[in-house]
Order: structure tokens, then sequence, then C-alpha cells
């Protein structure tokens, strides 16, 4: 980078500035505001899952218990498992992406910056719409599968499914515009000279997870869209009486709900291979490997879906085809961690609290793996089916694969997001926690599953022998609710105490630690050059060239255009600037798909409010307009 | 700490086209309208090949005549969106106003046969699965078709305003890219919804 050259950056930050006050707040489009927001929001609902978690290990923790009526459980687990799905995963992978994407890939913003607040405003107005519902005491209850015919008109009458499947089909709206924004931007955005080759790990999982989300998330939106014109409409898509089929909605929930695995798994992996080299002092070993492992992973990952529905009397040689692919995709998972742990073996580590949520991961992806391996073989599924032993795969698989690595994260870019470091010392007692209290709380959960207790069961009879294992499982739920506790503590007080960290506390190699901590508005001053998979490590600052997009005197809100395979220098584009009409759009958007629980003229009204803000937003300034 | 090199490279602005970002957002938005209408041929033939008769009972298959002279008002609605497409690259501000007005009249033609045609239908979507597969399919098209009418109106707005010329039609090219996605999928809607009945 160029040494500080105050004018320039002022005049750069005036250009790249939001406005003040709380309508500057509403009308930002700066890629990290909008990533923080996600960020911070999906933290929100990760402890509001929790928290809904913790009281249903309270309703278990002994036999025919009554903290929750049955009716309660059902709408617990089901807000549970939508929020940490939908509401958390998905956005907190998505907002990291966000905020990070841009800044590894050394460019000042994404490519559409309007179209990203729009994301993060449906994204917020369906999470705060389920959460007041659940108020309400009218939240889903049909599980987050929502399967029909009980989640249908005939079986659920009562408001609760309506919202869910008005408020999840609107969400689909937020991940499907970052997905486009993220793929754009990482094709046409890069730093020149960051060919494809050279493109940090995480940013190649983001790409795929992008498109996973655009080929994944349509047949979602059209399934949901199916059930709500079922109970809104009439329509017989699911009604068997009347020529439908229950089971078209487990095919097409499924060929979304598999790949959402790996939509939530492969950024987290990512992550994994941005901290270990880090970590390691050394570049990434077989990088080239682990690039085509995450894009067969994603491949794979929509040749799986039939492996939730064995139990559904499918033809037994189709099953054998998702079987194979089921143990296939071992072959890429296995092939990434070989190359960590090679890159950690032939590396000097240094062990932070970032790495250590890392070994964490490996060892909790390990575990969840090997049931994974167990259950897509039918004959074995068969025999834990609709048991605690499932509960117990998916969430080492998910809180292992994708909370830790979220949480290493958050470690990891803290300082660059904050400017901050976070305490080491408490991120340490919150890793033990958090990793032992998960142990205890899911590991019982494989026996009780061998035992035949089953899940989504508000509670279950004294004298099975199940007892001791529920109530060692709610104890760890609550020691590991501790160590996100002491996660969370460790985050204000660092905030306000923790140490300065400069523009590159750990000796990074990618070019998110070339700019100051945290970043500028503008990011960088000037547009670095690239010449190899690790731009700080191949040169140093004083070394690394750099390009100005602008005239020095008058620059404007301009980030470079790069060719898609070579990042070669191409042009340059004005990017559009603060505005409200993407909250607008957002509100119009949700008057419809909310209001076609009350009337279905609210329906067009939300449209053409949307309609309206739409073209406001996309209307050119009046200086480009002759005079 | 000497000063590394910062070139101030002369890089061309406002670059229109293929291969431009405005662009690939539409190729993505394109992308995932189709995955949506994938899954609708998709869930029709899951339906049909899980019914004892497709149509069901009572309802006949369905009238070829009109559907057709309506795909084919449709695909014709792509050459003066062309036309418009091509000419706003040199600056043929006649070729923008009168393309998309033609091509926005064909589209009107086609949504009014498409009343006529909904009309003449002695079953609806709640009738049973058959009806809410078919409605629900062809309705999402037409909610389309309306879409490219608001977009395209926008365009020419933007054109009697003067804003387009030879170095700025990213806009024309976005909602020609978007037209011809319109009238390009409902040759596999025509072909499930109207042909597949009478052949398989």
């Amino acid at each position: 980078m160029p040494p500080a050259d105050p004018p320039l950056d002022a005049r750069l930050a005036s250009v790249w500035a939001t406005g003040p006050g709380f309508y500057g707040w509403l009308t930002a489009v700066n890629h990290r505001a909008i990533g923080l927001r996600y960020i911070v929001t999906a933290f929100v609902f990760l402890l509001l899952g929790g928290l809904l978690a913790l009281v249903m290990r309270l309703q278990l923790a002994g036999p025919e218990l009554a903290v929750l009526t049955p009716g309660g459980y059902n709408q617990f687990f089901t807000m549970h498992g939508s929020t940490m799905m939908f509401l958390f995963a998905v956005p907190m992978l998505e907002g990291i992406g966000i905020y990070l994407t841009p800044l590894m890939i050394g460019t000042r913003d994404m490519a559409f910056p309007r179209l990203n607040a729009f994301g993060y405003w449906v994204y917020a107005i369906a999470g705060v719409t389920l959460y007041v519902a659940f108020l309400f005491g009218t939240a889903p209850d049909g599980g987050w599968f929502n399967y029909p015919p009980f989640s249908g008109p005939g079986y659920s009458p009562t408001a609760g499914i309506d919202f869910w499947v008005t408020m999840i089909t609107f969400i689909e709206v937020a991940a499907l515009v970052a997905s486009v924004e993220l793929i754009v931007t990482v094709f046409k955005q890069r730093a020149p000279g960051m060919s494809l080759n050279r493109l940090p790990l995480f940013v190649w999982a983001q790409l795929v997870m992008a498109f996973m989300i655009v080929f994944a998330m349509p047949p979602l939106m059209l399934v949901s869209v199916q059930l709500m014109l079922d109970r809104v409409i009439g329509t017989h898509f699911f009604n068997a009486a009347a020529g439908g089929d229950p089971l078209l909605w487990q095919h097409l929930f499924w060929i979304f709900g598999h790949p959402d695995v790996y939509i939530i798994l492969l950024p987290a992996l990512g992550i994994v291979s941005m901290i270990v080299p880090v970590a390691a002092r050394r570049p990434m070993a077989g990088y080239t490997l682990v690039a085509v492992a995450i894009v067969a992973l994603g491949f794979l990952s929509f040749g799986l879906w039939v492996h939730h529905m064995y139990a559904t009397g499918l033809p037994v040689l189709g099953m054998n085809f998702f079987a194979a692919v089921g143990m296939m995709i071992t072959i890429p998972s296995a092939v990434q961690i070989f190359a960590w742990l090679v890159t950690i073996w032939r590396g000097r580590i240094v062990m932070t609290a970032a790495f250590l949520h890392v070994v964490g991961f490996l060892v909790l992806l390990i575990m969840g793996g090997i049931t994974g391996i167990m259950v897509s073989a039918p004959a074995f599924d068969w025999q834990v089916h609709d048991t605690y032993f499932v509960v117990a795969h998916f969430h080492y698989v998910i809180v292992g694969g994708a909370l830790f690595p979220i949480l290493a994260a958050l470690y990891f870019w803290f300082p660059k997001m904050t400017g901050r470091m976070l305490g080491e010392r408490l991120g340490r007692w919150s890793f033990w926690a958090t990793f032992v209290g998960l142990h205890v709380l899911f590991f019982p959960m494989h026996i009780l599953g061998f035992e035949g207790m089953p899940r989504r069961v508000y509670t279950y009879l004294a004298g099975l022998g199940w007892d001791g294992m529920n109530l060692t499982s709610t104890i760890g739920a609550f020691v590991m609710a501790a160590g996100i506790l002491v996660f969370l503590v460790n985050v204000f007080v660092s905030l306000l105490f923790g140490a300065r960290a400069g523009a590159d506390p750990w000796g990074g190699n990618t070019l998110e630690w070339a700019t100051s901590s945290p970043p500028p508005p503008y990011n960088f001053p000037t547009i670095p050059v690239v010449r190899g998979r690790d731009p700080l490590w191949d040169e140093t600052d004083a070394e690394r060239e750099s390009w100005a997009t602008s005239d020095p005197e008058h620059p404007r809100r301009e980030v470079m255009v790069t060719t898609l395979l070579d990042a070669a220098p191409d042009h340059i584009d004005l990017l559009p600037g603060p505005t409200i009409w993407p909250l607008w759009a957002a509100v119009g958007a949700a008057i419809a798909f909310l209001g076609s629980m009350i009337h279905l003229l609210l329906v067009p009204l939300g449209a053409l409010v949307a309609t309206v803000a739409f073209v406001a937003w996309l209307w050119p300034p009046r200086e480009e307009f002759p005079a | 700490m000497s000063r590394p090199p910062v070139r101030h490279l002369e890089l061309p602005r406002m670059v229109q086209g293929h291969g431009e970002t405005v662009w690939w957002g539409m190729v993505f938005l394109v992308t995932i309208e189709t995955m949506v209408f994938a899954s609708l041929i998709l869930s029709y033939f899951y339906l049909k090949a899980g019914a004892p008769a497709w149509p069901p009972d009572g309802i006949a298959a369905p009238d070829l005549l009109l559907p057709t002279v309506n795909t084919f008002i449709l695909l014709a609605s792509v050459v003066p969106v062309a036309w418009a497409d091509r000419g706003v690259r040199t600056g043929n501000t006649v070729a923008v106003r009168a393309g998309k007005m033609t091509g926005q009249a064909l589209l009107v033609v086609f949504l009014v046969l498409k009343v006529v045609e909904y009309a003449g239908y002695d079953y609806d979507w709640a009738t049973n699965a058959y009806g809410s597969i078919v409605w629900t399919t062809t309705g999402f098209h037409t909610a389309h078709v309306a879409v490219a009418l608001i977009k395209s109106s926008v365009v020419l707005a933007l054109s009697w305003k003067g804003y387009f010329n030879a170095d700025r039609y990213l806009g024309v090219q976005a909602n020609a890219l978007y037209w011809y996605f319109v009238a390009g999928i409902w040759i596999p809607v025509y072909l499930t919804l109207y042909l597949s009945p009478w052949v398989l």
C-alpha cells in the first residue's frame, strides 16, 4: 500500500460516505455496513434459537415434565430449527461473505450495493415477523421441514404455518439476491492479477455456495408457494384426495434441503482453509485439490436429497443411487481434511482461540461425518430413522461444522471488523465450555437413538432407562450455553477494552490484511496488484504495485472491473450511492407476502409499492440525462 | 519507507454490453427464474405420474389452436425487441422506441388472448391437482409477461427523456435479455401443458 495521503483519503472518504443519523443508517449500502448487520442480526437469532433449545432441554430433563405444553413444544422445536437454518446459519455465513469477499479480492464494494441493502431488509423483516408471531402464540408448529398433509389446510388450520410459508419464501429472496451479488462481484471485481487460480479458498467456497443457492433455493421457493396456495386459495398440490401428492413436497423440499446443508458447510470449510495457513505460518497445502473438492461437494450435494426420504417407500434401485452418492461425498470432504492436516503438520502452529475452534471443528466434523456415512446406508437408516441418533448426527455436523468455524471466523476477523482484538483467555474458556458442553449434550443422543427414543416428541415415559442420559444431555446444553455467554461477554469487553489491532494482527496472507482495521469506507485507497496466491507473503508492502482508479483530484464511487478468468483490468464502473428505496422495496414485498394471509388484494398493493420503489431505486441521477 | 509504484491507468469508463456486471446480474436472475419454471414442470410430471388419468376424468385435453397462435405472437414479439437491442448500440432511438412499443403491443395481444383462453376453461385451480398445476404455471408465466411490460415501459420512459445513446444502452440490453427469457421459457411450458397431454 502507498503511504497515507491524507488529502486523497479525505476526498475518497467523502465520496464513499453514508449520510448521518438514523436516516443515514437506513440508507446505507456499503458492503461492510450490510455485512456487519447480517452478522449481528444472525447472532441475535442464534441466541434466540439457543434459548428455545434450552427450554426444550428443560422439558426433556426428566420424564413427563410439564415445562411446556405439547403444542408449545411443537412451536419451540419448529422455531428452533427454522431459526438455526434460515435465520442464523445461512445469513451469518452470507454476512461474513458480504463483509470479507470484497476485502479479500481487493475491491471497494460489491457489484450491486443497493441490492445488498434490499436483501438485508427482507431478511430482517422476515425474521422479526416470525418471532412476533411466536410471541403472540401463533408460531409455526410443523417442524422446520413442515411436511404436508400435516401442514396443509386440513390439519393445521391456524395461522402459524401461514407465517412459516410466507416468511420462508420471503427470506429465500434475501438469500438469492446475496448469492447473485457474490457471484458477479467475484467474477468481475477481483484485483488485477487475481486470476481464478489465485482466488482465496474462502472466496472459492463463497462462490460455490452462491451457485448452489441459485440452483437449490428456487425449488424451495416454489414448494413453499405451492403450500401457501393450498392454504390460501384452495389448490390441491399436496391433497391426495384431489390428485395431489404429499411426497411432492418432500422431493422439492429436500432438493433444496440437502444442498442447504452444504450451503452452510462450504463457507465454513472456506473459513477453516483461511485460518489454517495463517496459524501454521505456511501456504495452504493442496490448494488446487481443495478448490476442486469444494466444487465437487457443490455438485454431489445435489444428488443426495432422497436420503432424507428412505422411509417413504421409494424404489430400492433409486435409493441405492442416492446411497452411493452419499458415500462418495466423503471423498472430497476427506481431501480437504487431509489438506488441512498436512498444512498443520508441515507448519509451525501459533495456537490462538481462532485456531482452537478450528481444531474443535475437525474433531466434530469427523464424528458427525462418520455417523453421516452410517445413515447414508438405507438399511441402517431405517433402524434409526426419526430417532435421536439422527438428531445427534446432524447437530454434530451443523454445530461442529458450521458454528465452530463461524466462532473461529469471529475470533479471526473481529480485529479487522472493529479494530480491537478479541480476548484470548476468555476465548479459550469459551471454547472449552462450548466444546465439552456439546459432547455432553449430543453424545448421549446417539445411544438414546439406538434405544429407540423418537425425536420431535415433547416427553417420554419413566422406566425406559432414558432418564439419566436425558438429564446429562440437559446439563450439557447449559454448559454449552455458558460457553456462548462467555463469548458474548468477551465481545463486549473487547469492544471497550480490547487491545488495538493493527492492520495485520495475525501476519495474514490475503488482501483484507493490507488495509487498516476497520477499513475505510472505500476499503483500499488504490487497488492492489496481485502476483500470487498469498499476496501479503509474496511481496512486501513496499514492493506491491497498485492502481489508482480515478483522477485523484476528483474521485468518484468507482470500482475496477476485471476479466473473468485472468482478472486483467478491463474498465471502471460507477457504483450507485446510499438510498432509502431498497427499504421501501422490501416493505412493499413484505406487504405482498404477509398480506396474502389477510386479504388477497394486499398482494397487488404490496407489489405496486415494491414496483414504485424499484423504479425510483434504478432511476439514473439527474446529471446523466441530456440537459 | 520508499514509495511503492502507483499507476494511473486510463481505463475505459461506462463499458456497455455483455460481460458488464449488470448483464451478469440479469443472467443470474434469469437462471433463478428458469429453476422455478423447471420445478413447476417437474411438479407437473410428478403429479401426472401418480394420477390414474391425466388430465383427470371430466377435463378434456387442452385446446391447441388458440394457445398455439398465442405462442407465435409471443415469439414474434422478440423480433422488434431484438431490433431495438441492436439499434440502440448505434444510437438509433427510432429502433428503441418503435421496437419496444411494437413488442409491447404484441405482449398485450398475448395477455388478452390468455384471458380469452382462461375464460374457456371449465375447471379452476381448486378443482383438482391438475387444475392447480396448470393455473399456477400459466399464471406464473403471465405474471412474467406483465413484469416485462412494466420493465419495458420504464426503459421507454428513459428513452423519451433521452437517456440512451450509442455509449449508454445497458438498460435496453438487460431489458431485452429478460424479454428473450420470458418468450423462450414459454416454449417448454407450452410443450408441457398443451402438447404433452396429446402425445405422452
